[in-house]
């Protein structure tokens, strides 16, 4: 097992600087952007970002499917060439073909077989909710359901790291909740689960720890309630009549300010000290309601700041 | 290896749950031959019932060499099949080597049902080597179509592919006299064509029990220019 032996800091995913460039008609397109980042063992992490913010082109570096222009990718110390051929790996790809003319069953087989050790295809077919579809046709099935096939293939080499590129886009709610539990027993036997993914409520339930990124470069790093904090997810609202827009302006830890007539409403990243500051300077407001925002508003407040920030840039 | 080999046995076994190839590498020279090789003439200076069973089952192998593989590679190439067996234990040329012997298996049955209606219905006699030295060669000469099949797939898209194929294949197949006998001009053209060549190696076994160094040569040397095809397609694409 090289996954002690050759990693000496234990890291199962090393992005060290990478950078990847694409020609197009209209010029490069700088998709990785000079990406830093290390996955420990055992974690589940969420992979987000924008369209276009280079979620797939970091994913496929990772798996070897290309290679970056600059810097370093490495997969258990090794590159993932190694570490796929030791079955290290299970993966899940939002363009990952299945084959035609062959059933379920004889689709998961297979991957049992390309895998060093798998675990029994009946089990696979139970986890991945498609022992009644086991019969069928692969290339009949929903898409929901093929997502569902890809999953029994993703978690079938018993691998200690487990990637999905958008696992859950087309199943039902239903099915959604049953992959959730299945990733969360893999994650309890201390597997490395990354995923990346639209639904940002899944993030918020599912990842121990998240990563944004946006326009290639890292963004955020850390656990679902660090990304809130840091991009001032707490909205404090209240009555106040008559206060000058400039007092508001002066509070502490301030992201976003909206005033409806007499209503307040206030962004902050740290909503006591905001509301402290203004009892301090002697107002009272009525009404006070402190709101926590969900990862998705972090997420949207982050990235469209670093975009702002990025035309303020060009701008000079 | 044994992945190589599970997913060879798969790969053979679905082509044969195949509609297309069951239409056009079975039932079509099938049909055709009941149809129409009944006659009591000769052609080549044999049987015409043994010279279109001979020129039946050449088209029939040389369509189930090519007719599915080419397809399917470009089709498993874009839907991200190929990227998907990247991310297992499976060695980089086992996917092609699994699409090579399956072109090489499923050219067999062709040859046997066309060479079954022969037998069994027709009529058509020849000693025992020579029905499997018949045999053997066909599924020896429709290496060639392998090749090619490898070289469309690895070239077109889905949709271009079959086209590819029909306007490669077919033209063959007719100039080649697999269809109907030729004569005049269009022979003297057709006689360049591995497909013509290929069939004059059996009728030629069945006539004089020896083959030609032309027939060889001619096969021998399209042979070799589609396997150049094929290892120049599967480079360039393995480059994207």
């Amino acid at each position: 097992m090289p996954r002690d032996t050759r990693s000496p800091d234990g890291a199962v995913v090393e992005f060290e600087n990478v950078s990847k460039t694409f020609h197009s008609p209209k010029g490069p397109v700088h998709a990785v952007n000079g990406l830093t980042m290390a996955l420990r063992p055992g974690q589940t992490i969420a992979f987000l970002g924008p369209n276009g913010a280079g979620k797939s082109t970091s994913l496929n570096m990772l798996l070897g499917l290309s290679r970056p222009d600059s810097g370093r990718v490495a997969l258990f110390g090794g590159t993932a060439a190694e570490a796929i051929k030791h079955g290290m790996v299970g993966a899940m790809l939002q363009s990952g073909g299945l084959m035609s003319d062959v059933t379920v069953r004889e689709q998961v087989e297979l991957w049992a077989k390309l895998h060093p050790r798998p675990i029994p295809v009946a089990d696979a077919l139970k986890r991945a909710n498609i022992a009644d579809l086991a019969d069928r046709r692969v290339d009949k099935l929903s898409g929901g359901q093929q997502q569902r096939v890809q999953f029994a293939m993703a978690i079938i080499g018993d691998s200690p790291l487990i990637v999905l590129d958008e696992p859950t886009t087309g199943m039902d709610v239903e099915n959604r909740q049953a992959f959730w539990a299945t990733m969360r027993e893999r994650a309890y036997e201390g597997k490395t689960v990354l995923f990346a993914t639209h639904y940002l409520e899944e993030a918020d339930q599912f990842a121990e720890r998240v990563i944004v990124i946006n326009k290639g470069r890292l963004l955020a790093d850390g656990s679902a309630s660090e990304i809130k904090a840091s991009a001032g997810a707490k909205r404090l609202s209240f009555r106040l009549p008559g206060v000058q827009d400039a007092v508001l302006h002066r509070l502490p830890n301030l992201v976003h300010v909206e005033r409806q007539a007499d209503i307040v409403r206030l962004q902050t990243s740290d909503s006591d000290a905001t509301l402290y500051a203004l009892l301090d300077a002697g107002y009272r407001p009525a009404d006070i309601e402190i709101q926590a925002l969900g990862l998705e508003q972090a997420f949207l407040a982050i990235t469209a700041e670093d975009n702002n920030h990025g035309t303020l840039e060009a701008a000079r | 290896m044994n992945a190589t080999l599970t997913l060879t046995k798969l790969d053979v076994l679905r082509v044969l749950r195949n509609g297309r190839y069951l239409i056009f590498a079975i039932a079509m020279p099938a049909a055709l031959y009941l149809i129409i090789g009944k006659q009591n003439t000769q052609a080549d200076g044999v049987d015409f019932k043994a010279y279109y069973m001979l020129a039946m089952a050449t088209y029939g192998a040389f369509a189930g060499a090519l007719m599915n593989n080419s397809i399917r590679i470009a089709t498993e190439r874009k839907s991200g099949w190929t990227r998907q067996l990247r991310l297992t234990s499976l060695p980089g040329w086992g996917y092609v080597f699994a699409k090579v012997v399956t072109s090489l298996a499923t050219t067999i049955p062709s040859v046997l049902v066309v060479f079954g209606i022969g037998a069994f219905l027709n009529h058509v006699e020849m000693p025992a080597w020579k029905w499997v030295a018949n045999a053997v060669i066909l599924w020896l000469v429709s290496m060639t179509f392998v090749s090619l099949a490898v070289a469309i797939g690895y070239r077109f898209d889905p949709e271009t592919a079959q086209p590819a194929v029909m306007l490669t294949f077919f033209p063959m197949a007719i100039l080649g006299g697999l269809w109907f006998p030729l004569g005049g001009t269009l022979e003297k053209i057709g006689k360049w064509f591995p497909t013509y060549q290929a069939h004059k190696l059996g009728t030629d076994i069945l006539a004089t029990g020896k083959i030609s160094a032309t027939s060889i040569g001619v096969v021998a040397a399209w042979g070799v220019l589609f396997a150049l095809l094929a290892v120049a397609s599967y480079r360039s694409a393995k480059e994207q």
